[in-house]
């Protein structure tokens, strides 16, 4: 699934950043689904789904990660920290 | 699939079917004219559906100017870290119950529209393997209809012939003028935006820039390789929604444009020198109500205009 869907979306965003950037959510669809996909495979493409589904202009939008606790600019940054810290 | 495709093809062909109706008395029922005009309806029809769907998302872009005193902040408190960024933006916008961003369902919205007009003009150029005409009917488009469909022309050019698919070269000039069109309107439309729409470009969106750069030189090749194997019919409604697209932007870009953009600065300009030359005092907080003004003689009071809401 990972092997057939990511090129498609790597297509898309590429095209796709011509113009503004239009996504209510963070991060933006298509990253949500090739994390999403990454992670968790036909399940992943579930998840992406319904999040293109909620992406719609009745939608507030906001935050919304694959899995928050892992992604969150806090856990990154942290993660960034502990390597270095490592070193 | 028919269960999804047949409403499709049948909503796509009643309404150019319905079109052409209303225009048969006028331009005659065999009329390229009346066909063309029935195409370019369908997309006239889908903007309009969707046209407060883009007044909702013009609205929230502009109650941004309230927040832009906090949009700074979070830029400047995380200016290493883009995701933060990214994130508290988010936030902020949820706080405020707005979000400028469109999302793409206007985009995806359009899809299936388009997937079900390629697919009914196709059937109408539709041969047998030995190169027969044997046109397929879909939905409304049938009969009569189809015959006539068939034989419609615009500027010379069968509606439902594709460059690939023709010797003909009427048809092939007609596409690759289409297709030049098309690629103009992009290009303006692209540039417009990046001139005058945006608001100033920081270093972050550097790359941004650039990507947008390439396509805007890309999207000819695009349109040049998918154009070809698009009848006539699929061009002309492809070329009525980049001009649609391209005029909307126009208006909103002059009239409402996304604050901190170059064009926001030129029309807050103008607004001040014209109260300048009213005599009267700068009111920042007044920008809205003129948004309609029309010139009008100088010394008079200007009545401020209720903004129409439909359109």
């Amino acid at each position: 699934m990972k092997i057939v869907v990511t090129p498609f979306i790597k297509i898309y965003q590429f095209f796709s950043s011509s113009s503004s950037p239009r996504c209510k959510y963070y991060p933006s669809c298509s990253n949500y689904a090739l994390t999403a996909i990454k992670r968790h495979g036909g399940k992943g493409v579930l998840m992406a789904t319904w999040r293109i589904l909620r992406c719609n202009p009745w939608s507030l939008g906001g935050v919304d990660y694959v899995d928050e606790e892992i992604d969150c600019a806090d856990a990154v940054q942290t993660r960034k920290n502990q390597l270095i810290g490592v070193k | 699939m028919g269960v999804i495709l047949d409403p499709l093809y049948n909503i796509v062909s009643g309404v150019i079917v319905g079109i052409h109706k209303i225009f048969s008395p006028i331009f005659g029922a065999d009329s390229g004219v009346t066909w063309t005009i029935s195409i370019m309806g369908l997309v006239v029809l889908i903007r309009i559906i969707l046209i407060p769907l883009f007044v909702k998302q013009i609205k929230s872009q502009r109650a941004l100017t309230v927040l832009q005193p906090h949009m700074k902040e979070i830029q400047k408190k995380y200016k290493d870290d883009r995701q933060k960024q990214s994130e508290e933006m988010m936030k902020l916008y949820k706080e405020h119950k707005t979000n400028p961003l469109a999302s793409c369902f206007p985009i995806i919205a359009q899809a299936p529209i388009f997937f079900a007009l390629f697919t009914v003009l196709n059937g109408i150029a539709a041969k047998t393997p030995e190169g027969v005409s044997a046109p397929i009917a879909r939905g409304f488009l049938k009969g009569e209809y189809l015959d006539s469909a068939a034989q419609a022309t615009f500027f010379g050019a069968k509606i439902s012939q594709s460059f690939l698919g023709t010797t003909d070269t009427t048809v092939r000039i007609v596409t690759v003028l289409l297709i030049i069109f098309m690629s103009a309107t992009t290009f303006t439309t692209q540039r417009q935006l990046m001139v005058k729409g945006m608001p100033k470009i920081d270093a972050s969106n550097n790359m941004m820039l650039q990507q947008q750069k390439i396509m805007l030189y890309l999207f000819p090749v695009i349109f040049a390789i998918s154009g070809v194997n698009f009848p006539v019919g699929v061009l002309i409604y492809w070329s009525t929604t980049n001009l649609w697209t391209w005029g909307q932007q126009f208006y909103v870009i002059k009239r409402n444009p996304t604050p901190g953009s170059p064009a926001y600065e030129e029309l807050e300009r103008k607004r001040a020198a014209k109260k300048k030359q009213d005599g009267k005092d700068v009111n920042p907080t007044d920008t809205d109500s003129d948004q309609d003004q029309t010139p009008e003689a100088p010394g008079q009071r200007q009545q401020p205009k209720k903004k129409k809401k439909k359109k």
